[in-house]
C-alpha cells in the first residue's frame, strides 16, 4: 500500500514527517512531497505515485477550513476525491470537521501513530490501547528478596525481634480484644455492611471502648465535627460514582518506567468528598490511594460505626465508610488503609483485610514516639495487626514521619528495619518508607542546602546496602519544600518523583499543591496540578537518571553507621518497648516522647 | 443548571496579577474582585508582591467536607 504525505505549509511539515517514520517502521511504503507544494501539486503526485491514502496536513490553525475546501475542489477536478482515500490532519483539524468538508478522516493535536494505523487499515482494534486504554491493577510490590545484607544488622534485628516476639506473647489489650471480637462479628455477617451496621454492639466489645464511643452506640452522641451521613446522600453519590466510572479513560502517568507507582492519600474528612476526590485521582493517573483518619480517632478506644462525615481533617474509620470508599475505586487502583499509630491498630487492620485493602500501614516506634500511643501498649497492638496483616495477605508500610518531629532518619530507618524484620518473622510483606523530604533534623545540620538531591540519594542508598526490601517513599515525598504557590509545588513534587524514578524505587506517596496550605482542605484541582507535573517529570527523565554529588556517599556512610549503632543500643536493651521508653530510637531531645494514650492497658494472661 | 457554581466539587480557585503598590493594597484590590465576582467568601492561597504589582491565588470554597453538597443536587 502507498501512503502519500503532503504538508500544505511553507515550513512546518515536522508532524508529517514523524508521520513517515513511523508508519514505514510499520512497513507501509510512504512518499513524503517536500514543503511549498500546491494543492494541484499534491494531486498529480498522487497519481503519479499511484497512492491509495493521501495525507494532508495544514499545521497552521488560521483560515484551514477555507483551504481544505479548495483541497476538495481541485482533487474533485483531477478525478481522485472518490477513488483515493484522503485523510486532514493539523494543529486545528478535528474529525468531525474533516467529515463534514467530505474528507474520510481528521487528526488534531495529539494523534497517535495508533489510530492513523487503525485508519489505514480500516481496524478500530489497532487504536483500542489509545482509544480505549485498560489499566490493571500492577503487582505490588514488586518482588525483593526481603533479605538482610549485613551480618551486625542481621544480629541486632534477630535479638530485637525475638525480644519483642517472646515480650508480647501472652498479653492482651482492649485493642486486641476488640479486633478478635470484630473479626468475629464480620465473619458472622460474612462481612455484608449492610448488616453489620445494624447489629447491635454487644456489651463485650463495648466494655473494651472509651465513654465517648459507648455513648455513641447507646445514646447516639456524636463528637462535635462529626454527623451521619443520609440514605438519599448515598444514593446520590453512587450515582455520581456510577457516572465517573462510565467515563473514565485511564491516563498513565510513568514513560518507559514502570516504576515508581504513584499514590495520592485522601482524608477529607467525608468520605463522600474522598470518593469523588479518589475518582479524580484516578482520572489524572494515581495507581494508589491511602486512607487518613481522624488523629483523635487514634487516641480513642474503640471505632464508632456507619456512614460518618467529618467537617474537620481525617475521614473517621468505619466499617460502613470503608466499604463506601472501595466501591468508589476502579479495580486497577491500589488502595491503602493505615492502622499504625494508635489504640485501634489491630481493629483497623481486620477492617482493611475484611474489604480487601491491598495495603495497609503499622509501625510501633513512630506510633509510640510520635503517634501518641503509649510505648507497650503500641508493641502488643502492633505485632497483632501485623499477624491480621499477614493472615489477610496485605503488605504493611512502615513509615518514618517521626522524621518530621526531628528525628534523624539513621533512627527512624532503625526502627522501619526492626518493624520489617518483625514483619518478615510473622510472614508478613514489609514496604520500607523512608521520607524523602527536607525534615527538621536536615534543616538544622544544613544538609540540604546544596540541594535536595544528595542527602535524600544516601537515605534510599543506605538502606539498599543493608537490606532488599521493596521502597515506597512517603509520607508525601518533597515534604517541607512545598510553598502555597502552585508552580513551585508541583515542581518540586515532580523533582522529587524523578529523583525516586531514578533512584528505581517501588512507588511513592505524593503531595498536591495544597501541600503547603494551611487554611483549609485540600482542592480536587490541587491533585491534578500536582499529578500533571509528575506526568511531564517522567515524560522529562526517561529512562534517564539523576547522579548526586561525592557528598551523598559520605552520608550514606555516615546514615549506616548510626542505624548499625542504634540496633546495637536497642540490642542490648532490656527490652525493644524499653527502648522505646529510653529514648534510643528517637529522645525528647530528637523532638519525641512516649506517648501516654493507652498507657497501663496491657495485661498479661500468662496465668 | 440554575446555577453553575453547584457543579464545582469544592471550590474554585481565582489567580492573576493585579497592578498595585504594596501587599496591603493588593489585598484591597483581590477582596472588591472577588466581591464583584460573586464570591463573599474566599482565603489567599499566595500573593507575592514584587515590581508593577502582586500575582496572587485565591480560593472560594463552595463545597467543603461534610457540608451538604451542591453538586449531589445537580
Amino acid at each position: 500500500m502507498k501512503i502519500l504525505l503532503a504538508p500544505l505549509d511553507p515550513v512546518h511539515d515536522a508532524g508529517v514527517k514523524l508521520i513517515k517514520r513511523k508508519l514505514e517502521a510499520l512497513g507501509y511504503d510512504c512518499v513524503l512531497l517536500p514543503p511549498d507544494i500546491t494543492v494541484e501539486e499534491i494531486g498529480e503526485n498522487a497519481l503519479k505515485e499511484k497512492a491509495e491514502i493521501i495525507f494532508i496536513s495544514r499545521t497552521v490553525g488560521y483560515g484551514v477550513e477555507q483551504i481544505f475546501r479548495r483541497v476538495k475542489q481541485v482533487l474533485i477536478q483531477q478525478g481522485l476525491f472518490d477513488k483515493v482515500r484522503i485523510a486532514i490532519g493539523g494543529m486545528a483539524v478535528t474529525d468531525e470537521m474533516a467529515r463534514t468538508l467530505g474528507f474520510e478522516a481528521g487528526f488534531g493535536q495529539n494523534t497517535r501513530i495508533e489510530e492513523i494505523h487503525a485508519f489505514i487499515e480500516n481496524n478500530p482494534d489497532l487504536a483500542i490501547s489509545v482509544t480505549s486504554p485498560v489499566k490493571t491493577k500492577p503487582q505490588f510490590p514488586s518482588p525483593h528478596e526481603n533479605t538482610l545484607l549485613n551480618s551486625d544488622l542481621k544480629n541486632y534485628l534477630d535479638t530485637i525481634v525475638e525480644s519483642i516476639l517472646q515480650w508480647s506473647l501472652q498479653k492482651v489489650t482492649p485493642g486486641t480484644r476488640r479486633a478478635r471480637i470484630t473479626e468475629r462479628q464480620l465473619q458472622d455477617v460474612k462481612g455484608s455492611v449492610d448488616q453489620y451496621t445494624a447489629m447491635p454492639f454487644t456489651r463485650e466489645y463495648l466494655t473494651q471502648c472509651d465513654p465517648s464511643v459507648v455513648d455513641f452506640f447507646q445514646k447516639g452522641d456524636y463528637p462535635p465535627s462529626v454527623r451521619q451521613i443520609t440514605n438519599e446522600e448515598i444514593r446520590k453519590l453512587k450515582n455520581k460514582i456510577t457516572i465517573a466510572k462510565v467515563q473514565f479513560k485511564p491516563l498513565f502517568l510513568q514513560h518507559q518506567r514502570q516504576t515508581p507507582l504513584i499514590f495520592c492519600q485522601y482524608g477529607t474528612g467525608c468520605p463522600m468528598m474522598d470518593a469523588l476526590h479518589i475518582k479524580v485521582c484516578e482520572s489524572w493517573g494515581a495507581d494508589g490511594v491511602l486512607h487518613f483518619d481522624p488523629a483523635w480517632g487514634a487516641r480513642t478506644e474503640g471505632l464508632m460505626d456507619g456512614f460518618l462525615t467529618n467537617s474537620e481533617d481525617g475521614t473517621p474509620i468505619t466499617y460502613a465508610n470503608l466499604s463506601l470508599i472501595k466501591s468508589a475505586l476502579d479495580e486497577a487502583t491500589l488502595w491503602s488503609v493505615r492502622s499504625h499509630r494508635g489504640l485501634n491498630t489491630p481493629e483497623i487492620t481486620v477492617l482493611a483485610g475484611f474489604l480487601g485493602a491491598d495495603l495497609t500501614k503499622i509501625n510501633i516506634p513512630y506510633g509510640s514516639l510520635a503517634g501518641g500511643t503509649d510505648p507497650a501498649r503500641l508493641t502488643v497492638d502492633g505485632v497483632e495487626a501485623i499477624r491480621i496483616a499477614a493472615r489477610y495477605k496485605m503488605p504493611f508500610d512502615i513509615p518514618t514521619n517521626e522524621e518530621l518531629a526531628g528525628v534523624p532518619p539513621h533512627k527512624a530507618f532503625a526502627s522501619m528495619l526492626i518493624m520489617a524484620w518483625l514483619g518478615i518473622k510473622l510472614k508478613a510483606q514489609p514496604i520500607l518508607k523512608p521520607l524523602i523530604c527536607h525534615g527538621p533534623y536536615i534543616m538544622v545540620q544544613g544538609y540540604m542546602d546544596q540541594n535536595y538531591v544528595d542527602y535524600n540519594y544516601a537515605k534510599i542508598q543506605a538502606l539498599r546496602s543493608l537490606c532488599d526490601f521493596p521502597i515506597w517513599p512517603g509520607e508525601p515525598i518533597g515534604f517541607m519544600t512545598h510553598t502555597e504557590e502552585k508552580v513551585q509545588s508541583a515542581t518540586t513534587t515532580a523533582f522529587h518523583v524523578a529523583l525516586c524514578a531514578s533512584l528505581g524505587l517501588d512507588a511513592v506517596t505524593v503531595a498536591s499543591t495544597d501541600e503547603a496550605f494551611s487554611q483549609g482542605p485540600i482542592t480536587s484541582s490541587a491533585r491534578i496540578s500536582s499529578l500533571k507535573a509528575i506526568q511531564e517529570s517522567f515524560r522529562s527523565l526517561g529512562n534517564g537518571s539523576i547522579s548526586p554529588s561525592p557528598q551523598a556517599h559520605i552520608w550514606q556512610d555516615q546514615i549506616i553507621d548510626g542505624i548499625l549503632n542504634t540496633l546495637k543500643k536497642v540490642s542490648e536493651s532490656p527490652s525493644f518497648v524499653e527502648a522505646l521508653y529510653q529514648g534510643i530510637l528517637g529522645s525528647k531531645e530528637d523532638g519525641v516522647y512516649p506517648g501516654r494514650a493507652g498507657r497501663n492497658t496491657v495485661e498479661d494472661v500468662t496465668d | 443548571m440554575a446555577d453553575a457554581r453547584n457543579a464545582v466539587l469544592d471550590a474554585v480557585d481565582i489567580e492573576s496579577f493585579i497592578f498595585c503598590s504594596d501587599k496591603k493594597e493588593a489585598k484591597d484590590i483581590i477582596q472588591k474582585l472577588t466581591q464583584q465576582m460573586g464570591f463573599s467568601k474566599y482565603v489567599i492561597v499566595s500573593l507575592e508582591f514584587n515590581g508593577p504589582g502582586a500575582h496572587f491565588r485565591v480560593r472560594a470554597y463552595l463545597n467543603k467536607p461534610g457540608e451538604n453538597y451542591s453538586w449531589l443536587e445537580s
